[in-house]
């Protein structure tokens, strides 16, 4: 396995040789990180999207925002903002809602953990390419981080009027977005056409 | 081809270190759960329901439960019982606050109101109505039937019967003076059971308990007193500014006080003083209170604001 790469960062031609398990390669000069492919792939993109999903439960359940208005204690989760939204007749930005935040999270975190788990059953290959076709389509919608933002912005700008609060739900809702977003980047698109040779070098 | 090669540098191979600690992030977000379930489910006060005549004022998932200023607790949910005659509220209690739900707890809805001689719970005007309780000792108990008023100031005291021929503008609350001093209250008011007199509910202070003694003599303070004499000419008196509007009893113990009374004491309540009564001054000694008790004396009525 000997060959040359070039180091993104620095640019510096160097040899190397073949590269073990769970190591990473680094740049002679500059020391960075050469990536041929992401490191653990599988793994990785497995263990977040497993975290991303244990705590996309309690993030949905618990409250995100508890605003105390002359008086009343108001706890809001995701989906009694989505209620009110509809009971105000804004069916667009309710569905809209629904779909960025509640929908396509679960999808995604399902479908990777789908995918990485079933990795190494060829049978179900055609699958697996669906399924990432699919994650494909929802990713532009899968905006958790939007939400996340709106509940800052009423926090500040709401601060004079009521008192706004992150609710309980607010640390695993933020820790699911960071995790929906960590599973993403791990994973390798090229695990799902790869080799049975090439999957147990890569995976 | 082969000499350049072997010019070119080598890049360095180093182990990874995260794939270790990779396993960690999915385990530390199960413990995160399971440490969210423990709390609500393991360390959770209990789930009281209290049946009131009307949850008038209070709002599912929003109003609180409040004992001495301090929130205890939270409305989850309301629900009209299956009579209709009532409507069950569900209170999760704070684990700190598990001890309120007791028998002898008595629950109720702290509302504004605005009486003659007392304006109480003006706070829930801005932030609300909420339950407040007053703490029972019996045997552990999910289930409470809510009071519709505050209950009696838990203030021991000596509770006398006033028999009069009318009631003039006596009325709950209206205040009972010694010496124009406010030693107790008046509880409540009724016509007797054959309707002949007026049976008037008082209860005097414990502190001030020992100036009520058989022989005492109480009469009806309230309003204006009118004296118009031949020579004396025009003479007006009343008690004090609030005995104006809500009528008050004052009451006067002879010099030769005879035995204290116990509870359910029966007196005459006469229409008007006599000049005399208004002379006695016997030497009785008070009973002190324990340090903690006075705070409970003051009126009115704190336990309600």
């Amino acid at each position: 396995m000997d060959k040359l790469v070039a180091c993104q960062t620095c640019g510096l031609v160097q040899e190397v040789d073949e590269v073990p398990k769970d190591s990473v390669i680094k740049c002679a000069r500059c020391h960075f990180q050469i990536l041929h492919r992401r490191l653990n792939s599988r793994a990785r993109t497995l263990a977040f999207s497993l975290a991303a999903l244990i705590l996309y439960f309690p993030s949905n359940l618990y409250p995100i925002v508890t605003a105390d208005y002359q008086g009343q204690h108001i706890q809001t989760t995701v989906f009694q903002g989505i209620r009110a939204l509809f009971q105000h007749q804004q069916y667009f930005i309710g569905s809209l809602v629904f779909c960025t935040s509640i929908l396509t999270p679960a999808l995604k975190i399902i479908g990777l953990i789908f995918i990485s788990l079933t990795l190494n059953r060829t049978y179900w290959k055609k699958t697996r390419t669906w399924i990432f076709k699919v994650i494909r389509i929802i990713d532009p919608w899968n905006m958790l981080e939007v939400f996340l933002l709106a509940i800052c912005v009423s926090m500040v700008e709401l601060g004079e009027v009521a008192a706004v609060h992150p609710g309980r739900g607010v640390f695993s809702f933020a820790a699911t977005v960071v995790l929906t977003l960590l599973a993403t980047l791990s994973f390798d698109s090229r695990l799902l056409w790869d080799s049975p040779a090439e999957k147990r070098h890569y995976e | 081809m082969n000499e350049k090669m072997n010019d070119l540098p080598k890049a360095k191979i180093e182990k990874s270190r995260l794939s270790l600690f990779l396993w960690l992030i999915p385990i530390a977000a199960a413990l995160l759960c399971a440490w969210y379930l423990g709390r609500d489910f393991l360390f959770a006060g209990p789930t009281i329901t209290i049946h009131f005549q009307s949850a008038e004022g209070l709002q599912e998932q929003t109003s609180l439960l409040q004992y001495r200023g301090v929130t205890v607790g939270a409305v989850e949910a309301l629900t009209l019982a299956k009579d209709r005659q009532s409507v069950a509220v569900k209170v999760k209690l704070d684990a700190s606050a598990a001890n309120l739900a007791r028998e002898g707890s008595v629950f109720w809805i702290v509302r504004p109101e605005i009486k003659l001689g007392s304006v109480t719970g003006l706070r829930t005007i801005v932030l609300g109505d909420y339950i407040t309780v007053q703490p029972g000792q019996g045997a552990r108990t999910n289930f409470f039937m809510g009071a519709e008023n505050a209950p009696i100031a838990p203030i021991k005291a000596l509770a006398i019967e006033l028999h009069s021929v009318k009631l003039d503008a006596l009325q709950a609350q209206s205040p009972i003076f010694y010496r124009g001093i406010q030693v107790g209250e008046v509880l409540d008011c009724r016509l007797s059971d054959d309707a002949r007199e007026v049976v008037v509910h008082a209860r005097i202070d414990e502190q001030y308990a020992p100036l009520v003694r058989v022989n005492s003599k109480f009469w009806n303070a309230g309003g204006i007193n009118f004296h118009l004499g031949l020579f004396s000419g025009a003479k007006l008196s009343a008690e004090s500014a609030q005995t104006l509007l809500s009528g008050g009893i004052a009451f006067a113990t002879p010099p030769d006080a005879q035995n204290a009374v116990s509870n359910g004491a029966v007196f005459m309540l006469n229409e008007k003083s006599e000049p005399a009564w208004e002379k006695w001054s016997p030497v009785i000694p008070l009973r002190s209170l324990p340090e903690a008790q006075t705070n409970h004396t003051a009126w009115p009525n704190l336990s309600t604001n």
